[in-house]
């Protein structure tokens, strides 16, 4: 069974034609060729796949693994991917973090985690140590031992208070 | 150009104090990383024409294929392709040919490939699966490595005396043992009558998979000519190519392997596993690009895991601590293929005796067909599985005999010109230096915290050393190509594989330090065999060292070309010339000139002629001084390249009630020789010590009868940033290898050798009980501590 | 993934229908985080899955008569922990969706999935026991209430009868010195299937002494320690006369005896009984601490009573 949708992806709005039983993962990387989001596990345990999305009707963006949600269900929902974190060549001070800190090693679980950390500073800006661990637990990375993320989102959360201030 | 390794480690070509090395530039790949434009084989855009293959496993451990039928598979509409053994009988393996691509006659692994489909989407490939029949006649199994290796067990290999292996590999025919390694030196009768303590312990270590976050995943072409390219996420394209070429009786520059960005490896991306039936699938697919991606499922299980391990360890020591003799039996469960195995069995064979100096030692590793997943190459290669219980047996004889078991390490530990157990001389070595450092941050001697009597809840720590070498055959070879640009940057080209350790950054490093230029100016390619030069594999944790060499040679090649051309033209000595931030300067008349007025079109002499031209350098590396050991008795005047040692501290937090163990802090301090980047090298410790930590409470393949029971993450655990420690301190040792680039030796894989032990004897040191197989279970622990309350035929401890 | 169809049902009564008409080859889809992972794994082979989160009521949380509070069954975990009427009584109930699995997946796993999914490990089942809650179906004869202990059945079983689908858990008020607290120990230290959980909770009936035994109520409930979710009835009725620390072990070694746990590749049964007493022991403590803490706080109940 097929579904015409419409949603958009980091602002960009979209038509398809998607079967029932794809995901929203095979969604944005087959057919849309938005390939940052990564395929680690297709049960929801990994968080290589996340992506933020902010339902019909709902007041905010919240993160997902997008191997768990059914594509004929995005109608009409907006969506944000690793691809649409940075603003105009811009990196966000997550993606900066990461990069200072030394918080990605192959890389793969990255876009899954910088996608779930935005989501946590977006409603806890100031997070303790144990409220970030706790925001990524749900987000495996075999290479870094985690540590230097950690550090990262707390240098992304200084930054982005600077930048309030 | 010379082959000779360079005798001048601490300086650079100009004779100056190097400038980049030892400093920190921030990973060259970062930013494609960050933001999702990194590609990964999977990201790869084939096209409508893509074909997505699918493998039919075997559901049993152990039979003779009677019959396989895919006419059904193949009449399915979408269905293009269906090969099976009968399509490709050869013989493949790096070390030992025991494997074919696809079963033949008998599988011997539950998740063996028996066929392959490729079909216009997974959906129709899925269901072709459904359509082949195979019929098999169940054969006894082995699921025990020490059974396997008695008489009384079933064959796994009947024609292990026929198969082709590398000269350093023993099989013993008729038997299940498919490499024996033994060390034979000094008097074992004298060694232990010197001791005053002799003590013999059982260790068992079970099968554990890599995990990297990327699943296994390849695309293979077929062009007009023959051709075939190779899309792979791999960290051996060349041991890719030449191992499929060989299977497959084409020839190399037939396949062409391409490897972009890799998502982890550890191990398990060395040597081939899926990707000869992706170019099996190929060859029938007209043209078509066929795309293999394992499952996590099949990743669990189908590609490479870690071999499990029995370890029995005996061991003399006299009153004051000194080891007097070591008698080591390793049952390595190789898995239904050892084709890689053999070498780690050897690997752990001539590591033996651990970091220590032993004069009286016999050990003897036994690599062991059983019917279980294939046992291959992952970070530690071996080192981890026997250090985790040489270095509690350690422990538990230091406390017997009323020592600190850190005095006891340094006593022991070798020391520059020590004897190694096969003979070698021990080379340079900061690893007493390690020892203490990792003692003295975890706070060894500090007195414990005061105990609240109320919790259950109680504090310790613990200690493990460790050394590994490089494992590979005596003479892997490395090249590099540095080519400058128009605009007087360089482009390194490399057959090493960044696989997140940050081989490019360090490559970029050394680029930029042999030439004189600025890391920034520095571009490293990505593998692609039809243009990058020869790297044997990325394992081993050698590419800093071997590859570096070769990178650092081709830079100073570039460099050397460079100089020639502008002391032509300027009539200086070249000895007057250097490179400065890409600019020639003269020393004499101190003139500058960018390189890009003269890297691609030369200069013009006085005269107005032109000299010199685009500049590529060269560089390769290969050791040269490897001897072969006796097979008797393991000796020889140099086992290996050189051993990287290290030690690890830990404290943790046992929860008494439900055994749960808390890793509160990892201390990590290795002799890295010199760190070309310290502080990716400390990003190699954190994430090397989390990753043993995690394998250390963690996790096991659980196999019943060869079937694996937790092939996914919900039921294998992996730690978690909320299991990772409160604390790391990563500590840098630096004691020059001779031959290395600045001194430079790996440490890619060491990290997670000696965390498990550590962990155990802190547990140990916390709640007094020894936990003497991995994972070190909360439920392990309370059993030990309630014993009349445990299940000892479900917890065995 | 194996095709099936994907189906928005106008209402209840067509939902049903599909239901009924599918014969066990068209499921109910809410979150899919059980669904996915069992039709990937190809242990289920649905035809079709009917989208039931869209229908009215399902994802809403609203008081209902007397005090009682209903939550629609598609609401998410992070929904459920999140809301301030939950919040304000049901505490028992956040820290057990809290603790399923991440912070991304509970914005999918619904609480009505959990209890569909009839897992014995499921993590909402001890807190929704110990709460006493109703669930709510519907189904081709219309609408029934029944206990949530009658609702599991046993590993994967629910009371459920073709065309009837899960549509809210009423729960019965919770007076405001209501304490409650759930314990789970998993392998990791976080978002892992337990190997044991057990909540605890306590209805004082006075907060002026809560630690006083025989009055109000003490209701402890066990997961993944038998086919389904289990109150420990006699450790229950052991601390309605004595909270003693011997009478919390006392208590505490009840609730072990009540578990029917089974070796399986997560722990053995010997463990997990041991560990239904520990986490029993804890929780009834931290109750008990959290009581005192509040009657600490109360302005005039002093040491008077
Ligand atoms: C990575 C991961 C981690 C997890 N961790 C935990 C954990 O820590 N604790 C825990 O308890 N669970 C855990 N789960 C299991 C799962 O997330 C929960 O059980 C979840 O609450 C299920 O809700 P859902 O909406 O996703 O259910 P779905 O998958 O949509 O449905 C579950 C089942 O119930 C049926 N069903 C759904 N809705 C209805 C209805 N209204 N009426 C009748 N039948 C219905 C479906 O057909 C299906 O069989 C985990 C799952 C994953 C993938
Ligand atoms: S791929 Fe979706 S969670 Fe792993
Ligand atoms: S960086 Fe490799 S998995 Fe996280």
């Amino acid at each position: 069974m097929n579904h015409t949708l419409h949603f958009t992806v980091n602002g960009e709005p979209y038509e398809i034609v998607a079967a029932s039983h794809h995901t929203l993962l095979q969604v944005l990387r087959e057919q849309l060729a938005l390939t940052g989001t990564k395929n680690g596990c297709e049960a929801g345990e990994c968080g290589a796949c996340a992506v933020l999305i902010r339902w019909p009707g709902a007041d905010r963006f919240e993160p997902v693994n997008s191997c768990m949600v059914l594509a004929p269900e995005v109608a009409g929902a907006e969506i944000v991917t690793i691809e649409g974190l940075a603003h105009d060549d811009q990196l966000d001070p997550l993606q900066e973090a990461f990069i200072v800190t030394g918080a990605t090693q192959c890389g793969f679980c990255t876009p899954g985690i910088l996608i779930n950390a935005r989501a946590l500073l977006d409603r806890n800006p100031d997070p303790s140590d144990a409220e970030i661990r706790a925001a990524l637990v749900g987000n495996l990375c075999r290479c870094t031992g985690y540590i230097r993320i950690l550090d990262a989102v707390k240098m992304a959360a200084r930054t982005r208070k600077e930048a309030l201030r | 150009m010379s082959q000779a390794p360079h005798h001048k480690p601490q300086l650079s070509a100009s004779g100056r104090k190097p400038s980049l090395i030892g400093t920190s530039p921030l990973r060259i790949e970062g930013r494609a990383k960050v933001t999702g434009a990194a590609t990964y084989v999977d990201d790869m855009p084939f096209g409508p024409a893509l074909l997505h293959g699918m493998i039919k496993r075997s559901p049993i451990a152990h039979g003779l294929i009677k019959r396989i039928d895919v006419s059904k598979a193949r009449a399915l509409p979408g269905v293009r392709v269906v090969v099976t053994g009968q399509d490709f009988p050869g013989y493949t393996g790096l070390y030992l040919k025991d494997r074919r691509i696809f079963a033949l006659d008998r599988v011997r692994y539950v998740g063996e490939a028996v066929a392959a489909v490729a079909a216009d989407t997974p959906e129709i490939a899925q269901r072709a699966l459904d359509l082949i029949e195979v019929e098999y006649e169940p054969l006894p199994g082995v699921f025990d490595p020490e059974f396997g290796a008695s008489p009384a067990a079933p064959l796994v290999h009947p024609d292990l005396g026929n198969y082709e292996c590398a000269p350093f590999i023993f099989p013993q025919p008729g038997t299940n043992i498919s490499n024996w390694f033994k060390v034979r030196k000094g008097n074992m009768a004298q060694g232990w009558a010197a001791a005053d303590l002799i003590y013999e312990h059982r260790y068992q270590v079970p099968h554990i998979q890599h995990v990297p976050l990327e699943p296994h995943v390849c695309v293979a072409q077929q062009d007009v000519n023959g051709k075939i390219t190779l899309w792979s996420s791999s960290q051996s394209p060349f041991a890719q190519r030449n191992l499929i070429a060989k299977a497959l009786n084409i020839g190399h520059s037939q396949l062409r392997v391409i490897t972009p960005y890799v998502g982890g490896g550890f191990g398990s991306k060395a040597g081939v596993s899926i990707e000869g039936a992706a170019v099996a699938l190929a060859m029938h697919a007209r043209g078509r690009p066929v795309k293999l991606r394992m499952t996590r499922e099949e990743e669990f299980y189908t590609t490479f895991v870690r071999q499990g391990l029995v370890a029995y360890i005996k061991m003399g020591m006299t009153k004051d601590g000194r080891i007097t003799a070591v008698e080591n039996r390793f049952y390595w469960d190789g898995g239904a293929y050892t084709e890689y195995g053999v070498n780690i069995t050897r690997a752990a064979g001539y590591s033996g005796s651990g970091p220590y100096f032993v004069p009286n030692i016999h050990v003897d590793s036994y690599c062991v067909y059983t019917n279980h997943p294939i046992g291959g190459p992952m970070r530690g290669f071996g080192m981890a599985e026997i250090h985790f219980g040489i270095e509690q047996h350690i422990d538990q004889m230091a406390l017997q005999l009323g020592l600190d078991p850190v005095q006891v390490r340094l006593l022991n530990c070798l020391k520059d010109g020590q004897e190694t157990l096969t003979g070698m001389i021990m080379h340079p070595t900061g690893l007493s230096q390690c020892i203490r450092k990792a003692a003295e941050a975890i706070g060894w001697n500090a007195a414990p915290p005061p105990q609240d009597e109320k919790s259950h809840k109680r504090r310790g720590k613990g200690l493990a050393a460790m050394w590994k070498a490089p494992a590979m055959p005596p003479n892997p070879g490395s090249s590099a190509v540095v080519r400058l640009n128009e605009d007087g940057t360089a482009t390194v080209s490399i057959g090493g594989v960044d696989i997140g350790q940050g081989a490019m950054t360090a490559m970029a490093q050394l680029a930029a330090e042999g030439l004189g230029i600025r890391v920034e100016d520095v571009r490293v390619n990505t593998v692609d065999t039809d243009y990058s030069p020869y790297e044997w594999q990325t394992v081993a944790s050698r590419l800093t060292w071997s590859m570096g060499n070769a990178v650092l040679q081709a830079a100073e090649n570039a460099r050397h070309q460079i100089l020639q051309t502008v002391a032509e033209a300027w009539g200086e000595d070249i000895n007057d010339l250097d490179i400065v931030d890409g600019q020639v300067v003269s020393y004499r008349t101190e003139e500058a000139r960018p390189l890009r007025d003269l890297v691609i079109y030369g200069l013009q002499r006085p005269d107005g002629t032109w000299v010199g031209g685009p500049v590529v350098g060269q560089g390769r590396f290969m050791p040269e001084y490897v001897t072969p050991l006796d097979p008797e008795t393991g000796q020889g005047p140099r086992a290996v390249v050189h051993f990287t040692t290290g030690c690890q501290a830990v404290e943790v937090e046992v929860d008494e009630e439900t055994g749960e163990v808390t890793v509160l802090k990892i201390v990590s301090a290795y002799d890295v020789g010199r760190a070309i980047n310290p502080e990716m090298v400390r990003t190699q410790m954190e994430g090397g010590a989390v990753q043993g930590m995690s394998t250390a409470l963690l996790e096991q393949i659980i196999l019943k009868d060869g079937v694996p029971a937790n092939p996914n993450f919900t039921d294998y655990r992996i730690a978690t940033a909320v299991d990772a420690p409160l604390e790391t301190e990563n500590i840098i040792v630096e004691v020059p290898q001779d031959d290395g680039p600045f001194g430079a030796r790996g440490v890619g894989e060491h990290p997670m050798v000696p965390t498990a032990p550590a962990i155990a004897n802190a547990v140990y040191n916390t709640v007094g009980v020894r936990i003497s197989s991995l994972p070190i279970t909360g439920e392990k622990i309370w059993a030990a501590l309630h014993p009349q309350e445990a299940d000892p035929a479900m917890t065995p401890v | 993934m194996q095709p099936f169809d994907y189906l928005i049902p106008g209402d209840h009564a067509e939902a049903s229908a599909l239901l009924a008409a599918g014969n066990g080859r068209v499921r109910p889809f809410m979150g899919g985080t059980d669904l996915l992972i069992r039709t990937r794994g190809g242990f289920v082979r649905p035809q079709a899955v009917v989208d039931l989160k869209g229908l009215p009521g399902m994802k809403e949380i609203r008081p209902g008569d007397d005090g009682w509070l209903i939550i629609g069954a598609a609401c998410t975990m992070n929904q459920v922990a999140m809301h301030p009427l939950v919040q304000a009584r049901y505490d028992l109930l956040v820290q057990a969706c809290n603790s399923v699995a991440s912070y991304q997946l509970r914005n999918r796993a619904t609480i009505g999935g959990n209890c569909c999914n009839a897992s014995p490990a499921a993590d909402t089942a001890p807190a929704l026991y110990c709460l006493e809650a109703v669930a709510e179906i519907y189904g081709p004869q219309g609408i029934r209430r029944i206990p949530i202990a009658q609702f599991f059945v046993g590993p994967g079983k629910t009371a459920l009868r073709s065309g009837e689908f899960l549509t809210s858990l009423h729960l019965p008020p919770s007076p405001q010195d209501a304490r409650g607290v759930f314990n789970k120990l998993g392998r990791t230290k976080m978002g892992d299937i337990s190997v044991v959980s057990v909540a605890v909770y306590r209805r004082s009936g006075r907060l002026a002494d809560p630690t006083a035994p025989a009055t109000g109520e003490w209701r402890i409930a066990l997961g993944a320690v038998g086919p389904t979710p289990l109150r420990a009835a006699e450790a229950e009725a052991a601390l309605m006369q004595d909270t003693s620390p011997a009478g919390i072990r006392v208590a505490a070694a009840l609730a072990a005896a009540a578990a029917r746990p089974i070796d399986d590749i997560r722990a053995s049964a010997a463990y997990r009984r041991a560990m239904v007493a520990v986490l029993a022991r804890r929780g009834i403590e931290a109750v008990l601490a959290d009581l005192s803490a509040a009657r600490a706080q109360l302005p005039a109940a002093g040491g008077a009573s």
